[in-house]
């Protein structure tokens, strides 16, 4: 379980005047659940990037547990990610020709040359908790609410301390993404992982604990804020 | 990562054979050229291997050799009977044969010579067949689709050249010689002076297979025999005794093409070859005259190599260039498996061992194409010339292979590092 810290954070572009992201201070707990909202261009991605190591940000600390991930090489922030964070994102990114098994344990085969003991066992038991019966079938079968529930079982792998998801349901239907905005925030709850969501989907993010607003790149709206 | 590896290759199925298409045809190329030239190599050296010595009227050794071991069709300038007469005379020569051209019969050369020469050259005769021993008897090579006993007319004409029958002369033929894996396995051997005969080079009448008026045909034939026919000797009146077939040859000998001589010794050889470079005479080794025409045939296969590293390295720019498309197609793709985190050094090695494994099927099939391309090569050569060319793969050729592979590991390291170098976030934006 891990917290976020960010501090002064600033990415900026050559290309762009304004930064594409501009954030004094957010404070993520350990185990809490917050929903990222806001137009296009917002900088929603821009976030999710330097979050998750993805990118490194022009300026400020990315503190997770302490520990400013900005200040990580890109190798290390590779390390860092597939320890920490498990990703989802909005076109799933399976990879067709491997079977849903496949497809969980596929980051855990490139960080080990041999699969450690019990990720397979693992794989199995999240396959069945998102309702995925049978592991062997190729996900080109499978439909998209069936793609993503495949992508969030291979995001729980590695026992991440965050869970991050990019537009999870965006492109569902509204029974599908309904039941992948229950399976996101109730394994989170189970895992013990903290939740971070960029979404539209005004269903998901009224289950998460806090819902922030980003407009040009800066925070323009905290529900943490309008509560207190 | 080798099942996603697989499995990737198989998604891009399509990509994936044309790059393997690309690179097998420039590898065959590659592959043929070097395969062919030393086939080519090998079996005209084998070829020329029981020839020692050739003698002919002076001018090109090359064309000398070519056209009296490789039996090509072309005009010799003759060199004097009495040449002849002399080597086989000579106690240093074990035997001189005549190799004396002018007709053909459906496409296969008649060479006169002698039944000595089939007998001592290393050809042997098949079964119950037999050398010739009259004038009007022919022993056929392996390649020559006749039986003995079948009778023919020689064509007016060398190979390739021939129009109308010589009826005044017909063979039968006594014998068919054991494969030899020459140009010797598509001629007709006859009795030269069957050929001094037919070409009105004196031989009496009475003598079996003689027609009589053949000097009256002679005078009259539309052909103008003394330009057409290298053996025609300008002087025209000589007498071959009727009923008398090889050496000890009479002392008013027409000329011929060429003399094949075997002699006693390497030392003989050399004294001989010596003797009769002259004004009048030009005597050759084969094997020196092959040497220096390997020489050209080396430059023809600079340029043909050249040709074929130009392929390649088209074919290698084609495939970086596909490649690089495909790459820039893949970019989510990779950026995702970063943003699993598939380290930097894993993606790099996604990369090339994709474009490795499917550059080293097209080198393998490329081997197998080219060998498949020169084997077919050779037996059509083999069809057309009787030579037989031996198409071998060796350690060489292999080695050739495993050079282009290691070329194209580093080629694939431009994808690769392309590959290593992308931004994850960039990547996933696309």
């Amino acid at each position: 379980m891990l917290d976020l810290e960010m501090e002064n954070v600033a990415v900026r572009y050559p290309d762009l005047p304004q930064p594409a992201l501009d954030l004094p201070r957010l404070l993520v707990p350990a185990g809490s659940s917050l929903a990222v909202t806001g137009p296009s261009g917002a900088g929603k991605s821009t976030f999710i990037n330097v979050i998750t190591g993805l990118e490194r940000p022009s300026a400020g600390a990315v503190r997770w547990k302490g520990q400013d991930i900005a200040r990580l090489s890109e190798a290390a922030r590779d390390r860092w990610r597939a320890r920490n964070v498990g990703l989802v994102m909005q076109e799933f990114h399976l990879f067709p020709g491997l079977d849903a098994m496949e497809n969980v344990l596929l980051p855990a085969r490139f960080r080990h040359p041999r699969l450690p003991a019990g990720f397979r066992d693992r794989a199995a038991h999240l396959l069945a908790q998102v309702g995925i019966g049978t592991g062997r079938r190729g996900v080109e079968t499978f439909s998209r609410g069936e793609m993503q529930r495949v992508a969030i079982a291979r995001a729980l792998l590695a026992r991440p301390g965050v869970i991050v998801a990019d537009e999870p349901t965006a492109s569902l239907d509204g029974e599908s993404g309904a039941a992948v905005c229950a399976l996101l925030t109730a394994l989170a709850g189970t895992e013990g992982a903290t939740l971070i969501v960029v979404t539209h989907d005004t269903a998901l993010s009224g289950r998460l604990d806090r819902r922030i607003v980003l407009t040009g790149g800066r925070c323009t709206g905290d529900s943490a804020m309008e509560a207190a | 990562m080798i099942r996603f590896i697989l499995a990737d290759l198989q998604r891009l199925q399509a990509g994936a054979m044309i790059v393997v298409l690309l690179v097998a045809f420039a590898t065959a190329l590659g592959m043929a050229v070097r395969i062919e030239e030393r086939a080519l190599r090998l079996g005209s050296a084998r070829a020329a291997d029981r020839f020692d010595v050739v003698i002919g009227a002076p001018g090109s050794e090359t064309q000398l050799v070519l056209s009296s071991i490789f039996l090509q069709p072309s005009p010799l300038a003759l060199v004097s009977g009495d040449v002849l007469k002399q080597l086989s005379e000579d106690p240093r020569v074990d035997h001189a044969a005549p190799v004396g051209f002018g007709d053909s019969y459906h496409g296969y050369p008649i060479i006169g010579t002698t039944a000595e020469f089939i007998e001592k050259s290393g050809f042997r005769i098949e079964g119950e067949g037999r050398n010739f021993s009259a004038l009007s008897e022919a022993v056929v090579g392996a390649r020559v689709p006749m039986a003995v006993g079948d009778e023919f007319s020689p064509q007016h004409g060398l190979a390739g050249q021939a129009a109308e029958e010589h009826h005044e002369m017909s063979y039968r033929i006594t014998g068919r010689m054991e494969p030899s894996a020459t140009p010797w396995d598509r001629a007709i051997l006859v009795p030269i002076e069957g050929v001094w005969h037919v070409h009105g080079l004196g031989l009496g009448p009475g003598e079996e297979g003689y027609h009589d008026g053949h000097d009256q045909h002679h005078e009259h034939d539309d052909h103008d025999h003394d330009e057409e026919h290298d053996h025609d000797d300008e002087h025209g009146e000589h007498h071959i005794e009727a009923g008398h077939l090889g050496p000890p040859w009479p002392s008013d000998m027409p000329g011929v093409p060429a003399i094949l001589v075997k002699p006693r010794t390497i030392a003989n050889a050399y004294q001989i070859r010596g003797d009769y470079r002259t004004e009048t005479a030009m005597a050759v080794f084969p094997g020196e005259v092959l040497t220096r025409l390997y020489a050209t045939l080396g430059d023809a296969r600079l340029v043909l190599t050249a040709i074929a590293i130009g392929t390649q390295m088209l074919a290698g720019t084609a495939v970086i260039l596909v490649t690089m498309a495909h790459l820039s197609q893949r970019r989510r793709q990779i950026g995702a498996l970063r943003a699993f985190g598939a380290p930097r050094l894993a993606v790099f090695a996604v990369v090339w061992s994709e474009l490795l494994i499917v550059i080293g099927l097209g080198v393998a099939a490329g081997i197998g194409l080219g060998y498949a391309g020169a084997k077919a090569l050779a037996i059509l050569f083999a069809r057309q010339s009787g030579m037989a060319l031996p198409v071998t793969l060796e350690m060489s050729d292999l080695a050739f292979a495993g050079m282009l592979l290691a070329v194209a590991a580093l080629i694939a390291v431009v994808p690769a590092i392309y590959a290593y170098r992308q931004s994850p976030a960039a990547a996933l934006r696309g």
